[in-house]
C-alpha cells in the first residue's frame, strides 16, 4: 500500500541499520529466553509464568536471525545535523520531565517550550513570544478550563 | 434481535446533552487534527486519551468522545491531501492524486465539498454495516471458548502482516516485540514479577497509553524535525464548496462502489482504513478509468478513495466491538481505552451494555451529520489551518502529550517511558519496520496468554486443545492462507518491480 506508493529516493538499503536491529533484537529475545529460567513457581498451572515469554522469544530470535541473514530497505537515515536537533530536544523534554515538579509547571513549560519552538525553525524573536504565549495558554487551558491539577510552583499556591 | 428498537434506545443515549456535546467537540477536535499534516487519527486518538481519563467521563461518554475524533480525523485528512499534495493521514494519501491536480484547477473547493459528500457516504454506509452486522458477529462468536480466542489473536496478527504490505519478516519481529513488551509486569495468575529489574513503576507492566503517545505522537515529531518547514507555504484559491455537492451527485455509482469496498477492507481485521481508501481508488481506475482522466484531476479519483477511507474507518469497529480483536491501529487504541475502564469488549458487550453499543452507533450516526455540516459549508476555515507553522503546531503537540501522560500517574518516569518509546517508534519507522503490530502485541499480550492459560488449564496441560474444535481449526486456516496470500502479493510486487 503506502509502501508501494512511495517512490524509492527515500529508502536505503538496509544492510547496516536492519542488522544492528536484527542483532539488538536477538541480543533481546536471548535475554528473555534466559531470564525466563527465574520465573518457575510451585503453583499447580500446567503453564508457569515463564513459558509464554519462552513461547514468544523463541519465533523473536528466529525472525531477528532471518532479518541480520536477509535485511531489507530502510528509510533514509537523517544527517548529523539533524540527529544534534533530535537529540537536543529529547534533551529538552527530558529535563522538562525531571524539572516539571520540583520547579512546578508554569517556569519549567516556559522555558521549554520556548526552546522547543526554537528547535523546530523559528527565529529566536518569534520563539520567545510565540513560546511564552504557547505556554501560558497552555497553562490555562489545563489548569482552570479542563481542571487538570498540575505542579504548582514553589510556594505559590492559586 | 430487534435491532430497531436498540436502536432507539441507542439515540436516546447518544442525544444526551452531554453525548451530544462531546460528540460534536470530537468532530471539531478531530476535523482539526485530521487535517494537519502528519497528524492522523491513530495520533489524534491517542492525544486524547489522557485527556478523556482526566475529565473522568463515563465510558460510553468517552468513547463517543474518541470515536468522534477518530470519524473526524477520517474527515480532515482529505483536506491537507487536496490544498498542500500533503496527505493529512496515511488514509488520505490516494485523495492527493486527484485532489491536488483539481486544486491546481482552481476546483479546490468542488474538490473539498465532493469528498466531504464522499466522506459522509463511506461512513454512513459503515455505520449501518455496523448495525447490521455486529450483531450477527456476536452470536457466532457467543459460542468461543479460550483455544478460539487464542486463535482469534493469532489470526489478528496474521492478518497484520499479510496485509500491511511492507516486509512479512518486519511486521511478526514488530508483533512478537510488542507480545515480549506486554508480559512485562507481574504475573496475573501466579503473582511473579516478570523483567520488571525491581523497578517498582513496572509492576503493573509497561502501562499501554504512555507507550502509544511515545510510539505516535513523540516519533512524529522526531520525524518532523528531520525536515523544518519554517516558512509559510502558498496558498491556493479555494472557491466555495457547494459545487462539489452537484458533483458529488455525478460521482454516485462511484461513491456507492468506493463505500462497500473499502467496508469490506475495513471488517478484515488487520487491514485498515489505508487499504480500503487504496482499493477503492484502484478498483475504480480499472473500471472507469480507461480515459486517462485519473490523475488529472477526475473528480472520481477523489470520491472514491475518500468513500472507501471512510467506509474502511466504520468497518473497523466492528471486529473491535463483537470480538475485542481491532482491526487497525486506531482501533487497537480504542480497546486500550475500553480494557483500561474494565470494560471487555467481545460478545458480552452486546449482551450486557447494549445501550453503550447502541449509544455509539446512534453517536456515530449524529457525527457523520455533525461532520457533513463542518466539512462543506465551513471547511475553509479549517483549511486555514493548515497555515499555522510547524514550529507553533509540534511544540503544541508535545505539550498536549506530555500532560497527559504525566496527569495519567503524576510520575515523571511515565515521562522518560514515552521519551524512551518515542525514540523506540522513531527508529522501527525508519527501519521499516511497522508500529502498529508492537502496539496490538502489547495490547493484546496480556489477554491472548490469559485464554492460552485457561485453555491449558482445562485441558489440563494438553496442547492439543488449541486445535481441537472445528472453529478454532478454521481460524488457523483462514491466518495461514492470509499469510500465504500476503507472500504471494508481495513476491509478485517485488517481480514487478525488478
Amino acid at each position: 500500500m503506502s509502501e508501494l506508493l512511495q517512490d524509492d529516493a527515500g529508502r536505503v538499503p538496509g544492510v547496516i541499520g536492519d542488522r544492528i536491529a536484527g542483532v539488538l533484537l536477538l541480543v533481546l529475545a536471548v535475554g528473555a529466553w534466559w531470564l525466563s529460567h527465574d520465573l518457575e513457581s510451585g503453583f499447580m498451572q500446567p503453564i508457569g509464568p515463564g513459558e509464554y515469554p519462552r513461547l514468544i522469544s523463541l519465533p523473536l530470535a528466529a525472525l531477528s536471525l532471518l532479518l541480520i541473514l536477509r535485511p531489507g530497505v530502510n528509510q533514509r537515515w537523517p544527517g548529523r545535523a539533524v540527529l544534534l536537533r533530535q537529540a537536543l530536544t529529547l534533551l529538552v523534554l527530558a529535563s522538562f520531565a525531571g524539572l516539571v515538579k520540583p520547579l512546578g509547571f508554569l517556569p519549567a513549560s516556559l522555558v521549554a517550550v520556548v526552546l522547543l519552538v526554537r528547535l523546530f525553525g523559528a527565529a529566536w524573536k518569534p520563539a520567545l513570544v510565540s513560546g511564552a504565549v504557547l505556554a501560558l495558554a497552555l497553562y490555562a487551558l489545563f489548569e482552570f478550563a479542563l481542571g487538570i491539577p498540575l505542579p504548582d510552583m514553589p510556594g505559590l499556591d492559586w | 434481535m430487534d435491532i430497531l428498537a436498540f436502536l432507539a434506545q441507542g439515540f436516546a443515549v447518544a442525544l444526551e446533552p452531554q453525548n451530544l456535546f462531546l460528540a460534536f467537540i470530537g468532530c471539531v477536535i478531530g476535523t482539526l487534527i485530521g487535517a494537519l499534516p502528519g497528524l492522523g487519527p491513530v495520533n489524534g486518538v491517542a492525544l486524547m486519551i489522557p485527556l478523556s481519563f482526566n475529565f473522568s467521563l463515563p465510558a460510553t461518554g468517552a468513547l463517543i468522545l474518541l470515536v468522534s475524533v477518530y470519524y473526524g480525523c477520517m474527515y480532515g485528512g482529505r483536506i491537507s491531501s487536496i490544498v498542500l499534495n500533503i496527505p493529512g493521514d496515511e488514509p488520505a494519501m490516494m485523495t492527493t492524486l486527484d485532489g491536488y491536480p483539481m486544486a491546481l484547477q482552481g476546483r479546490g473547493g468542488e474538490a473539498l465539498g465532493l469528498s466531504a459528500v464522499a466522506s459522509f457516504a463511506g461512513a454512513g454506509v459503515a455505520t449501518l454495516g455496523l448495525a447490521l452486522f455486529a450483531p450477527l458477529l456476536v452470536q457466532f462468536a457467543i459460542r468461543f471458548g479460550p483455544a478460539e480466542y487464542f486463535a482469534l489473536f493469532v489470526l489478528a496478527f496474521a492478518t497484520i502482516g499479510g496485509v500491511t504490505g511492507g516486509s512479512l519478516v518486519k511486521s511478526f519481529i514488530a508483533a512478537f516485540l510488542g507480545l515480549l513488551l506486554g508480559s512485562v509486569g507481574i504475573d496475573a495468575v501466579s503473582g511473579v514479577p516478570r523483567y520488571t529489574f525491581g523497578l517498582y513503576e513496572l509492576y503493573d507492566g509497561i502501562d499501554f497509553i504512555v507507550a502509544l503517545v511515545g510510539l505516535f505522537a513523540i516519533s512524529e515529531c522526531l520525524i518532523y524535525l528531520e525536515d523544518i518547514r519554517g516558512t509559510s507555504r502558498p496558498t491556493l484559491r479555494l472557491g466555495s464548496a457547494m459545487p462539489g455537492v452537484r458533483s458529488a451527485g455525478r460521482c454516485a455509482p462511484t461513491i456507492a462502489r468506493g463505500s462497500l469496498i473499502g467496508f469490506v477492507a475495513g471488517v478484515l481485521p488487520g487491514a485498515g482504513a489505508a487499504l480500503g481508501s487504496f482499493l477503492a481508488y484502484m478498483l475504480e481506475k480499472r473500471w472507469v478509468g480507461r480515459d486517462g482522466s485519473f490523475g488529472q484531476g477526475d473528480p472520481r479519483g477523489v470520491a472514491a478513495p475518500e468513500a472507501g477511507n471512510n467506509a474502511a474507518a466504520g468497518g473497523a469497529l466492528i471486529p473491535m466491538l463483537s470480538l475485542g480483536i481491532p482491526g487497525s491501529g486506531t482501533t487497537a487504541i480504542l480497546l486500550a481505552l475500553l480494557l483500561s475502564m474494565n470494560i471487555t469488549p467481545g460478545p458480552l458487550l452486546f449482551e450486557q451494555q447494549p445501550e453503550m453499543v447502541w449509544g455509539l452507533v446512534a453517536a456515530l450516526v449524529i457525527g457523520n451529520f455533525v461532520l457533513l455540516v463542518l466539512n462543506v459549508p465551513l471547511v475553509s476555515l479549517f483549511a486555514r489551518v493548515l497555515l499555522a507553522p510547524g514550529w507553533f503546531l509540534m511544540p503544541l503537540v508535545v505539550m498536549v502529550a506530555f500532560v497527559g501522560v504525566y496527569s495519567l500517574n503524576n510520575s515523571a518516569f511515565d515521562l522518560y517511558m514515552m521519551l524512551g518509546f518515542g525514540v523506540l517508534g522513531y527508529a522501527l519507522r525508519k527501519l521499516e519496520i511497522p508500529t502498529v503490530p508492537v502496539v496490538l502485541g502489547l495490547l493484546l499480550g496480556g489477554q491472548m496468554e490469559f485464554n492460552l492459560r485457561r485453555a491449558m488449564a482445562i485441558s489440563g496441560g494438553d496442547w492439543s486443545i488449541l486445535w481441537s474444535s472445528g472453529i478454532s481449526v478454521g481460524i488457523y486456516l483462514f491466518a495461514v492462507t492470509l499469510i500465504v496470500a500476503g507472500l504471494v502479493y508481495s513476491w509478485r510486487i517485488r517481480g514487478r518491480l525488478a
